[in-house]
Formats: C-alpha cells, sequence, structure tokens
C-alpha cells in the first residue's frame, strides 16, 4: 500500500511537468551514460536512462545536458565526472567501487563466502563417521524387524 | 461513536496485556482457571477489535467527515469497494487491519487448540498477545484511527473528503494490502509456536506440524500481496515497471525470502530432527523482517517519500524489534541443548545438502537486498555523503544470485535423502542437461544473445525437464503396477503425496516467474509526438494513429488516442490508449492500453500533449516479451500451494500403538 | 445511548474474560507420553515409502537403497524400543498392542512383497528380490 503512495507523488510530479514535449531524447549513446547516472526525482528507484516518467523533471534535463556535453566532445567518463561535481557521489546509479562504498558490493559476496563456511563447518560437525553400524543396533533391529515388515507391506 | 471506537481499542489494550500475564502467571502457579480466563480474553479481544474496525468501516461507508482519517481517505463519490478499501488507505486504518488480523489469527489458534497443548500452549497465547498489545498500544496513542478533526474546541466536520488516490481505484489494489497482511501477520503464529514449544521444551517437533498448513497459507498470501502489488504498477502506472526495487517493495520481498528458505529447511527437521536451531532461527528472522518492514514502511526512515507520513511511531517500533529480537536471541542460545539434532549427514551428496545451498542462496539474496535497502542510511551515516542505490545494484547482485537458486531447484528434487552416487546423478541429469542446452542453442540461434538471459532460458528449460520428468517416472511406475492410464496415474501420484508435488508445481511457476523476468532483457520502448493519420514501428509492430478523441463527463475529461496495429502489413487490432484527469483531485491517470499475449505485450500510454503549440498527441510505446509468464506463474503457484494444503490420500497404516484415556499428569484435569 | 453502549461492551467483554468457572474448563485432548515417538515413527515410515519408491523409479542405485533402508528401519526399532521402554514403565497407560508375533526366521518372509515362504530362500519367489540383505 505505501507503494501506491509513492506512485501517487510520483504521479502527481509527472501532472505538474505534464504537457511538455516528449523530447527525451534516448539515443543509445544517451542511453549509455544515462545508465550509470541515478534518477534523482525523489520517488523512484530508476536511472536516467529508464525513468520512463514524462517528462521527469530531472531526468529529462539530465538527458539534455549528457546531450549538450557529447556534442562538446566529453567523454562518457568525463560526463559522469562532470553531474558527480554537481550533485554529489548520489548522481551515481550504484555505490562506486571504492573507499567504504566498495562494502556495498563486498558485502553480498562476503555474506555468501561465509555462509558457504558455515556450511562447511556444518558438514564437517555432521558427517557421520564411517563405523560399521553398533551390534546393538542390529539386536535392535533384529527384535522388531518382523513388526516393521508386517507395516511397511501395508504401506503400499 | 467514536468515543465508543476508541474504547472498544483500549479495552482490547487491557485486555491484551492482560491475557499475557493470566496466561504466564496461570502456567506457572498452576492455575487452569486463570489460563482459560487468559484465553477468553482473546475472544474477547477480537470482538472489541470487530466492533472497532465496524465502526471505522461505518464511518467510511456513511461518510462521517467528523473523524479525521475518513476526511483524510473517503469522499462521498467513491464507490463502496474503495470506500471499504479506505480501511487500509492510511496509516491508522492499515494498524487496525493489522490488529484485527491478528486477532482473528489468535482466536482461531486459541480456539482449534483448547484441548491440545496445554503446557505449551498459555505460553503461545502469551506470544501472540504480546505482539497483539504492541500494535494495540500504537492504534490507542500515537495513531487512533478515531481521532476527530477538533479545529479550536468544537468538533467540526468536513463538508467531503479528499478521497482516495484514483490510481488506487482499481480491484488489485483493494485485495494488495490485505492479502500482505494476511502474510505479514500470519508468520507471527508459527512464531509463537516455536518459542512456546522452546520455552517448555516440548518434545519431538509438534510445533512444525500444527503449523505447517499455517505456514504455507500465510507464504501463499504474500506472494500473492507481493505479485498483486506487481501486476497493478504493470497496469496502471503507465511505464509498464512491475517491480522497481523500492525500499517497501523490498521491506515486503524480504520475510517472504527467509519464508521460503524456512518452507524448505523445515523439511530436513521433519524428515530427520536435523537444523532445529537453524529453523528456529529463520522463523523468528521471517517474524522479525514481517515487523521490520511494518517499520520501514511507516517510519521514513529510509527516506523515501512514498512510504507513509514521517510518524513518531518509529522508536515503538525500534524498541519492540530490540527487546524481541534479544529475547528470543537469548531462548534460543539457552536452549541450545533441546535444540540438539537427532541426526547426522550421511554424505556431502545428498538432499540435505542441497537444502543447505537452497538456504544459502535464499539468505544471501535476503541479504543482498536488506544490505542494498539499507546502505545508503548506513553510508551517509559513515561518510556523511547522500548516495543512491538504484535498480542496476540489485539487478547486478540478484541476477546471478537467483540464476543459482534457479538451478538448484532443478537441481535439488533429484539428489536422493540422505545419499546419492554420481552414477544416478548422472542418469538423472543426462535429458535436463540436453533440453537446457539445446533451448540455449535455440535461443541463441534465434538472436537473444543476452548472457544472462541465455543461462536463464537454459535454466528454465532444464529445471522443468527434470520436474516432468518427475511427474512422468513417478507416473508410469504407479501406471504400471495399477493399470491406469498416465493422466490418471499422474493425478494419484500427486494425491499421494500432496506436499512433494504440490511443491513441484510451485517450482514450475517459478519457472515461468523467471521467464517473465527474462523477457525484460529484451524490452524495447519508443515515445512519439504524433497527430492523426502518423505512423510508427516498435518491435514487430506497424502503428497508425487513426484518431485522437477528447471529452469530458461529470468525474474527469479525457484524451484517447484510436491505434491501429498491424504485423506485416496485416491489422491484427486497435489500441486505445487514454489520459483522464480527474477533477476533484485534478490529478492526470493513465488508462494504458496492453494487447497481452504469451509471447510478448504490446503497452501503449497515452502520456500527454505537447505544449509548444502544436498539441500533438504523445505516445509511449513499448514491447515486454514474455512478461504474461509472471501472472501465469502467480496462478500456478496458488494451483501449487492449493495442493500442498490438501491432505495426502495415503496416511500412515502402520500399527498405532494406542493409547486410552491416558492424560498427562500435570495437565489440568476436569473436577 | 453511547453510554449505554460503552458499559454493554465493557461489561461483555469483562464477562467474557473474568466469568470463567470451573465447569467451562475443556476436557483436554488424552495426550499419549509417546506421542512425539509416534509421530517420529510415522514419519520414518513415510520416508521408508519415498524410498521405496524413488527406488522404483529408478533414482537410487541398489546399493545406496539398501544402506539407507537398514538405516530407517534401524532407527525405526530404536524408536519402538523406545516406545515400548516408555509405555512399559507407565501403569496408567492402557496398551492396546497386538502380541508381538514370534520372529520368523530371517529369509522365509519377503522384505519386499511381504510373501511368506515355509523354507529360507535367497531370492523371493513373488518377487524376485533378495531376501536376505546383501545377496543382491
Amino acid at each position: 500500500m505505501p507503494l501506491y503512495i509513492r506512485r501517487l507523488l510520483l504521479v502527481l510530479v509527472a501532472g505538474l511537468c505534464l504537457a511538455q514535449s516528449s523530447s527525451d531524447m534516448l539515443t543509445p549513446a544517451i542511453r549509455r551514460v544515462g545508465d550509470r547516472l541515478a534518477c534523482l526525482c525523489g520517488s523512484c528507484k530508476n536511472t536516467v536512462a529508464t525513468c520512463s516518467m514524462l517528462g521527469c523533471h530531472y531526468s529529462s534535463p539530465a538527458r539534455e545536458r549528457i546531450a549538450k556535453l557529447q556534442a562538446e566532445g566529453k567523454s562518457d567518463d568525463e560526463i559522469v565526472d562532470d553531474f558527480i561535481k554537481r550533485e554529489g557521489k548520489r548522481a551515481l546509479a550504484v555505490p562506486p567501487a571504492e573507499g567504504f562504498h566498495l562494502l556495498s558490493w563486498v558485502m553480498p559476496f562476503v555474506a555468501i563466502g561465509l555462509g558457504l563456511a558455515a556450511i562447511w563447518a556444518f558438514v564437517k560437525r555432521n558427517s557421520k563417521p564411517a563405523v560399521a553400524p553398533a551390534a546393538v543396533d542390529a539386536a535392535v533391529l533384529n527384535r522388531y524387524q518382523a513388526e516393521i515388515d508386517k507395516d511397511l507391506a501395508k504401506l503400499e | 461513536m467514536e468515543n465508543l471506537g476508541a474504547l472498544a481499542i483500549l479495552l482490547a489494550l487491557c485486555l491484551s496485556a492482560y491475557a499475557v500475564v493470566a496466561s504466564v502467571v496461570g502456567k506457572l502457579r498452576n492455575k487452569p482457571l486463570l489460563v482459560l480466563s487468559g484465553e477468553r480474553a482473546v475472544y474477547a479481544i477480537w470482538l472489541l477489535l470487530t466492533t472497532a474496525s465496524g465502526l471505522l468501516l461505518y464511518g467510511l461507508l456513511s461518510g462521517d467527515f467528523r473523524l479525521a482519517y475518513v476526511a483524510r481517505h473517503s469522499n462521498r463519490a467513491m464507490p463502496v469497494l474503495y470506500k471499504i478499501a479506505a480501511w487500509w488507505g492510511g496509516m491508522e486504518g492499515s494498524l487496525l487491519l493489522w490488529g484485527w488480523i491478528l486477532s482473528t489469527y489468535s482466536a482461531v489458534v486459541v480456539w482449534t487448540n483448547r484441548r491440545k497443548f496445554r503446557d505449551m500452549m498459555p505460553y503461545t497465547t502469551a506470544i501472540l498477545m504480546v505482539v497483539q498489545c504492541f500494535f494495540l498500544l500504537l492504534i490507542s496513542f500515537p495513531e487512533n484511527p478515531f481521532e476527530v478533526l477538533a479545529v479550536g474546541k468544537g468538533i467540526t466536520e468536513v463538508p467531503d473528503g479528499n478521497g482516495l488516490n484514483p490510481l488506487l481505484q482499481y480491484w488489485t489494489m483493494a485485495i494488495h494490502p490485505p492479502m500482505l497482511y494476511l502474510g505479514y501477520v500470519g508468520f507471527v503464529v508459527p512464531f509463537a509456536f516455536a518459542m512456546g514449544s522452546l520455552i517448555t521444551r516440548q518434545p519431538g517437533d509438534a510445533w512444525i506440524h500444527t503449523t505447517r498448513r499455517w505456514t504455507l497459507f500465510t507464504w501463499m498470501c504474500q506472494s500473492t500481496g507481493i505479485l498483486l502489488g506487481a501486476g497493478w504498477a504493470y497496469a496502471v502506472l503507465g511505464w509498464g515497471g512491475y517491480w522497481g526495487w523500492d525500499p517497501v517493495e523490498n521491506a515486503s520481498l524480504l520475510p517472504w525470502i527467509t519464508a521460503t528458505a524456512f518452507l524448505h529447511s523445515v523439511m530436513m527437521q521433519e524428515k530427520k530432527g536435523m537444523m532445529k536451531v537453524w529453523n528456529m532461527v529463520l522463523i523468528a528472522a521471517t517474524f522479525f523482517l514481517c515487523i521490520f518492514g511494518t517499520f520501514l514502511t511507516r517510519s521514513g526512515i529510509v527516506g523515501s517519500v512514498h512510504a507513509f507520513a514521517q510518524s513518531p511511531i518509529g522508536k515503538y517500533f525500534v524498541a519492540f524489534l530490540a527487546v524481541g529480537i534479544a529475547a528470543t536471541v537469548y531462548l534460543i542460545l539457552d536452549r541450545l541443548d533441546y535444540l540438539k539434532s537427532d541426526a547426522h549427514l550421511e554424505s556431502v551428496l545428498s538432499r540435505e545438502s542441497s537444502f543447505l545451498f537452497n538456504n544459502l542462496i535464499l539468505l544471501a539474496s535476503c541479504f543482498a537486498v536488506l544490505w542494498g535497502t539499507i546502505f545508503p542510511v548506513i553510508s551517509e551515516a559513515v561518510t556523511g555523503e547522500k548516495i543512491s542505490v538504484d535498480a542496476p545494484f540489485y539487478n547486478r547482485v540478484n541476477v546471478p544470485i537467483g540464476l543459482f537458486l534457479l538451478l538448484l531447484t532443478g537441481v535439488g528434487p533429484l539428489i536422493a535423502w540422505r545419499r546419492s552416487s554420481w552414477e544416478s546423478l548422472k542418469r538423472a541429469f543426462r535429458w535436463p542437461t540436453i533440453v537446457g542446452v539445446a533451448v540455449m542453442v535455440v535461443a541463441a540461434a534465434m538472436g537473444a544473445l543476452h548472457f544472462y538471459a541465455l543461462v536463464s532460458f537454459g535454466l528454465c528449460a532444464f529445471v522443468m525437464a527434470t520436474i516432468v520428468m518427475e511427474f512422468w517416472k513417478g507416473a508410469r511406475a504407479i501406471a504400471a503396477k495399477s493399470q491406469q492410464n498416465l493422466i490418471a496415474a499422474m493425478i494419484e501420484l500427486t494425491h499421494r503425496n500432496t506436499r512433494r508435488y504440490g511443491g513441484y508445481v510451485v517450482h514450475v511457476a517459478m519457472v515461468f516467474l523467471f521467464l517473465g523476468f527474462t523477457g525484460a532483457a529484451f524490452n524495447k520502448d519508443a515515445t512519439h509526438d504524433v497527430r492523426v493519420g502518423d505512423k510508427f514501428t516498435i518491435g514487430r509492430y506497424d502503428l497508425k494513429i487513426n484518431d485522437l478523441l477528447d471529452g469530458d463527463n461529470d468525474n474527469y475529461s479525457w484524451r484517447k488516442a484510436i491505434v491501429e496495429i498491424s504485423v506485416g502489413g496485416s491489422v491484427i487490432g486497435t489500441l486505445e490508449p487514454e489520459q483522464r484527469v480527474y477533477k476533484a483531485s485534478r490529478q492526470p491517470t493513465s488508462e494504458v492500453a496492453i494487447r497481452r499475449r504469451l509471447n510478448e505485450d504490446l503497452y501503449l500510454n497515452f502520456a500527454g500533449v505537447t505544449n509548444d503549440g502544436k498539441n500533438l498527441a504523445i505516445i509511449q510505446s513499448y514491447v515486454f516479451p514474455l512478461v504474461s509468464w509472471i501472472w501465469v506463474g502467480f496462478y500456478t503457484m496458488l494451483i501449487g500451494t492449493i495442493i500442498c494444503l490438501i491432505p495426502a490420500k495415503v496416511k500412515m497404516q502402520h500399527m498405532k500403538t494406542e493409547t486410552v484415556g491416558y492424560v498427562k499428569k500435570n495437565a489440568p484435569v476436569h473436577p | 445511548m453511547l453510554l449505554a453502549a460503552c458499559a454493554l461492551i465493557v461489561a461483555g467483554a469483562v464477562f467474557l474474560t473474568f466469568g470463567v468457572r470451573e465447569k467451562d474448563l475443556p476436557q483436554p485432548d488424552a495426550e499419549s507420553p509417546v506421542q512425539h515417538l509416534e509421530e517420529r515413527k510415522g514419519q520414518i515410515y513415510e520416508n521408508l515409502r519415498d524410498l521405496q519408491f524413488e527406488y522404483r523409479v529408478g533414482k537410487l542405485s541398489d546399493e545406496d537403497y539398501q544402506k539407507t533402508k537398514t538405516e530407517l528401519q534401524t532407527e525405526l526399532a530404536k524408536v519402538m524400543a523406545q516406545i515400548d521402554q516408555i509405555l512399559g514403565a507407565s501403569p496408567a497407560t492402557a496398551k492396546v498392542q497386538p502380541a508381538a508375533s514370534a520372529r520368523p526366521e530371517p529369509g522365509t518372509v519377503c522384505p519386499h512383497c511381504s510373501a511368506k515362504f515355509d523354507k529360507p530362500l535367497k531370492f523371493c519367489g513373488e518377487c524376485g528380490k533378495a531376501m536376505v540383505e546383501g545377496a543382491a
């Protein structure tokens, strides 16, 4: 349900900027750079390339800016840097793989590693030592074999 | 009226606190009457909350706009269905729904177990009532649904309410929240039983047997809730997305993942008496993640504008979670000896270890989602710098994890319990592998050159082949013995072990879901400014604007495009995407037009009109390959889970050592 | 009116909760002291049945099948022994159990199809499977 509150805001914002042109300018080149940049319109988790809100007050100007910088001959990295300069690191769609932010990428795989270690430890601890079944077991089994057989026959 | 409602809630709060004390003290002092009185309190709470909910519903239906809640979430013009839906449209009402569902579940649990588990039930009741007490505390004080609009000193009434957002006036949205709550709240019950059996050191796995169906039903509600939300987003919002990795969505996914892990690993305990600690941890994690999800959407901690408004109840939740988790951890650690495993692992190559990996992978994806959701908060706290964790992060981390999970879905069921040999595995996997590789080759030849998509298609085929083989081999064995035809044998097979074969059907549903997700790798979209007579192309479709219409009625004004669709020169139909602007809320909504087919959906959205003086219509067009399989998967999942819920035909007929007239010494005895 | 309604729900809730009398106590179900063991037993039988079925559809090698089967049967026997021990030590319990039949000589009853034979056999005359563990 809270999900729809978010959609509500999304559409409200869309409503405010309604009636613009569709010049979203999504050329493959813009899409390539836009995919690396977060849409910061505040209500979506999309990138500048994938935000499909019409006339998004962040993505649309961002696309235009990418186009302009590309026309000036800037490389992809330079354009991304330009966005970081203006908005800070949050302009990136995903945390940069450096410094503290590296943790965001590493931790899930560290978790898998720890899990594997845990499984290994579990398997080691719980593996049955390869000993022949004790004579006691055989004796107990013998005592009840008839009953078991009788029950088993009824199972199918 | 509002006084009556508030009184009922307050009284229920007192009774829930009483029920906790009465149950525990009654058990410890061995006073069965006190325990019974605690159980009676559970019924009384249900009656009180039903009264309160009834009063709120009455307020919503009759338009009692003196109530702040009614004024904010309902209006006179709304259809009855959405007036009812306004019950869970806001924070206070939704918390009341939480409480009411919990009270209903508790009453059912207490009633069905009134003669059973006399040792354990007082504690189970007490735990249910602790949770109940917490939610009643919230709706008694900080979030009272019966607050009146008090301006100055008098009670003021507004002529009409704000109404439920028009976007939400869609049938799946009316049932999505209660479904999700049925799921969220439902996990309190297995948790309460688990803790009860832990406290009283019940012999055996009684809590698992008792709550088995409960857990499945709850899981089904949760899955339904999540997928209904996805379906609504797809059909209503105009951008064709069904999952946005939004904190709120993630919050609903987390307990679902741990619950799925629990459903699997609990089999280890039932079959072999292993993993007892782990199952306790999983059910506790699921419960606390449910609470955490409720907290996340209601406290604004992840800075999401889409959640409920900022509210002071965050600290209540933090306190509850902290105390609850600490108590659970203490209890589990204190009773480790009781949770000792009965059995060993015979071989690494066994069903047991495939379950271990299944749990690892599920938990890893749960952790990845949780980590991504809270990382911005952590990062800001540590570095002081805001960062974004958007969809690409989740996709990059979760896609490989998901694919590995899909692989396990195929591999696990083919490995025998206890031990398996490479020889029999090779035999079992020969055909599925061939099918999987063949599908990959065909898909690649057809131009689906996308690494993950290819792997996914291959795995989907592989898993599907393993499941089909399971059904086929089993049915053949039965058919040979009982001279039935294969279809009858297949039904017989499923009926004999509904949990296993129902589980396979759910696995098939997962394959369908993955198929649907994979289609997203090949989505196409284009946006055009058009006038009547214009043509454009998307994918294999040629679209022509036949007409542009507009109009007006009491409720909204609308614009609409009549778009003719043709493929290869022949017309296959028309689509009519429409945009409405509701007058009351001045809010535009899209009535998207979708041509749904199993291979791909054609999706048109009338997004607006240009304001450059030319007044061109803006049409967003999308092609979403395979997306329909998500909904096919949803229905398949429902069928599969229902099959699991049906009792198996063959009950054990082994000789039972019957005991007659035995009553446990410390159980309350009828005088 | 409002006061009356308030009084009514308060009185109702209080009466329901506190008006418990001795005769309202439900008779608890008879709980067997071996309940959990019976459940365990049933589970092992089910495991055995699964095992047999999986073997029949060819998921298991003969060797694995025999090994697992013996293990399961041993576990079963242990559980049964436990049940007997508890019930034997509990005089409060009325035990309704068919008299244990005399154990047949090994090799006279087929473990697979339960066919009975007068003489010990190596292979079952009915289903053809090994009558004695390890004979296969």
